[in-house]
């Protein structure tokens, strides 16, 4: 009987077959890839670091899947621009958590993004891994949705003091860029230094989009400082290293190693660099983390996450990897210093403690890392020569 | 305290001189075509990074390589006025300006995807100030001084005394009256265009051999060249040298009683005051 379809059955047959086709789609997603978001600066202020980061997190991602995911399923990074700026950031971290589902977001870099971000994510529960320095980040009500991979502001700025002291300098001058950690660092400095028997002559804190600070110099080289910490972005601190160099500056110069890095000591004369040194958290030995991405910001971030969900047994969800990642960042484990060996390690039934490319990677309660050992370089003709790790 | 202020005036000058350029530029469009052109902020990035490509891979000295600038810039702003600002011109002064900051930052994405966001210094030596009674002045900055004096003699020299120069200061004076008169105010305006962008790029290149050049470049200055050009008078071409030497010394004064972080305040203080107290600006808008 040959009977054409009514409108009514091909709907209802319609909506059956899509309806078992939405079945193996959804054991699928149990099952398939792990979706997590980058949302890291690759425009704006931010741009000379967002994209190293996300290429750092492509390469751990693609070691992950190279040796066969977590538990099986293959990481796919679905990567968004905070355009370095709060209200594209949000934009895209809605995008992210609405519309890619991702367990967590990685890479926020400055701490106005971060800030504007975070809220978002412990509502929605994603977790949330950043590099911004503001100490006020981990002080939000964020109930374990947010670590930071780097040190804080206070960590950093004590490190800094420490070293200035003993290296003898007794007239310390800060010249900041405007950013949210530039008088917390500055208060920080002031008081460590004193500790040492040293002093905080002069303090001045630079808009970032000068084309000259001539005349900043000038305000901090009046109070004859013998050690400059230049405490700003590589974009700002390239102008203030050649301005101090035409101003006839000659004493010690140091600065964070995300400002003063190799791009920079490429891009000015040798004898702009000379003698500059550097501060960066970094592991307690010569690691092969640190080997593979030397100061690769942000290829911490994905390491931890990753592990994180391998240890709540494939559990992709941010509320799984807040409530593991400090089972795998801590602790008595093994020690590893790459995801695709802890992943391993993980799949054997044993307990890791993973160490990465910034260092140890112990948080606090409120996402902050415990403590860290920094590495110490100073440029020398254009490279830098590592001093100590301590 | 007076070598201190002297110092400031001196840095200030020095600053002024540079940012005088693009606010040529940018009053020259406004008088001409009279819209606020905000795409000339990535004229002044491209202008900066044909400048760097034409030193460091082509080895010109600095002197020549601002003549590619120059050039690049110039067509640049001619192909994107032609393909983007000339449709919507007609739709009125508004809408063009907003479409110009579309297009400045579809431009600077442009630049980001060519040459990616590095920093990139010129191939120059460095080297220390000298000292003058007190005063220190870079060798680079006398240098930049001395090239945005040579570029705005001979815009001033251009539109004082060429046919073109003077069929430009007509068409700005009254675009009918010019038309009437058998002026081809289409090939005005492309050359206007071609000239004020190409300024732009000078600009940027000499912001960029002081510094390092990034393709935020001219959005960094942009807001300076605004206000040179609405605080000198808007469409005056000496306004604009008058206007940028008013906030590349008042940015540097401001220093005495501001904190350094608030020297962005000067271009928008100037503005508004401006605006609010004399809005034809110092010299006023008809002054060529």
């Amino acid at each position: 009987m040959a009977q054409r379809l009514s409108r009514r059955a091909f709907l209802e047959l319609g909506a059956v077959s899509l309806a078992v086709a939405g079945v193996p789609a959804v054991a699928r997603g149990q099952g398939g890839v792990i979706r997590l978001g980058t949302l890291t600066p690759l425009t704006g202020n931010g741009g000379n670091y967002g994209p190293s980061m996300l290429k750092a997190m492509q390469w751990v991602a693609g070691e992950i899947n190279a040796a066969g995911g977590v538990r099986g399923r293959k990481i796919q990074l679905v990567s968004e621009d905070d355009q370095t700026n709060p209200e594209a950031g949000v934009r895209a971290a809605r995008k992210l958590i609405d519309l890619d589902k991702v367990a967590a977001i990685m890479g926020t870099w400055a701490s106005a993004v971060t800030t504007a971000v975070a809220p978002l994510c412990w509502e929605s529960r994603t977790f949330l891994t950043t590099v911004s320095g503001s100490d006020t980040i981990t002080l939000l009500p964020h109930q374990g949705y947010l670590v930071r991979t780097q040190p804080n502001t206070q960590l950093q700025g004590k490190k800094f003091a420490e070293f200035m002291a003993a290296q003898g300098s007794r007239r310390v001058a800060i010249l900041a860029v405007q950013a949210p950690f530039a008088l917390p660092t500055q208060k920080v400095v002031g008081e460590e230094l004193k500790k040492h028997g040293s002093e905080l002559v002069a303090a001045v804190v630079y808009d970032k989009d000068k084309t000259t600070y001539r005349s900043e110099i000038d305000q901090v080289l009046k109070d004859k400082p013998d050690m400059i910490y230049l405490n700003g972005y590589t974009a700002d601190v390239t102008v203030v290293l050649k301005d101090l160099y035409k101003a006839g500056y000659t004493g010690a110069k140091i600065a964070q190693a995300y400002a003063v890095n190799q791009k920079l000591l490429s891009a000015l004369p040798p004898e702009v660099t000379e003698g500059t040194w550097t501060i960066a958290p970094s592991p307690s030995i010569e690691s092969s983390a640190y080997k593979r991405l030397a100061q690769a910001l942000g290829s911490d971030d994905l390491s931890l996450v990753a592990l994180a969900i391998a240890h709540a047994k494939g559990e992709a969800t941010g509320t799984g990897i807040r409530d593991h990642v400090r089972k795998i960042s801590q602790g008595g484990g093994a020690r590893v210093d790459s995801a695709a060996e802890g992943l391993k390690l993980l799949a054997q039934g044993k307990e890791i403690n993973f160490d990465g490319a910034s260092g140890p990677c112990d948080f606090n309660e409120i996402g902050d890392i415990l403590d860290t050992k920094f590495r110490y370089e100073q440029a020398e003709k254009g490279r830098f020569k590592l001093l100590k790790i301590g | 305290m007076p070598r201190e202020i002297a110092q400031l005036v001196l840095n200030g000058l020095m600053a002024g001189t540079i940012l005088a350029v693009p606010a040529i530029g940018f009053t020259a469009i406004y008088a001409v075509l009279r819209f606020p052109n905000f795409a000339i902020a990535s004229h002044l990035t491209i202008g900066a990074f044909a400048g760097w490509l034409a030193n460091v891979s082509l080895g010109l000295p600095a002197a020549l390589a601002v003549g590619v600038a120059f050039a690049a810039a110039g067509v640049a702003g001619v192909v994107s006025d032609e393909l983007i600002l000339k449709p919507l011109r007609p739709a009125g002064a508004l809408t063009t300006a907003i479409a110009a900051v579309a297009l400045t930052l579809v431009l600077e994405n442009v630049i980001r995807f060519v040459f990616g966001n590095d920093l990139r210094g010129y191939a120059l030596p460095i080297r220390r100030d000298w000292q003058v009674a007190g005063l220190r002045i870079a060798p680079q900055q006398v240098q930049n001084f001395g090239m945005a004096i040579v570029a705005m003699t001979a815009v001033f020299l251009f539109l004082a005394f060429t046919r073109t120069g003077k069929a430009m200061r007509a068409v700005a004076d009254n675009p009918t009256l010019a038309s009437v008169k058998g002026i081809d105010t289409d090939r005005v305006a492309r050359l206007t265009t071609f000239v004020a962008m190409g300024l732009a790029g000078v600009g940027g290149m000499l912001v960029g051999l002081d510094t390092s050049i990034d393709p935020l470049t001219g959005f960094r200055v942009i807001l300076s060249v605004f206000a040179a050009a609405v605080v000198g008078g808007l469409g005056s071409i000496p306004g604009a040298v008058v206007g940028a030497l008013t906030i590349g010394i008042g940015e540097e004064l401001s220093l005495l009683v501001l904190a350094p972080a608030y020297r962005t305040v000067v271009g928008f203080a100037a503005i508004l005051l401006v605006l609010t107290l004399r809005p034809r600006g110092i010299l006023g808008e008809r002054a060529y």
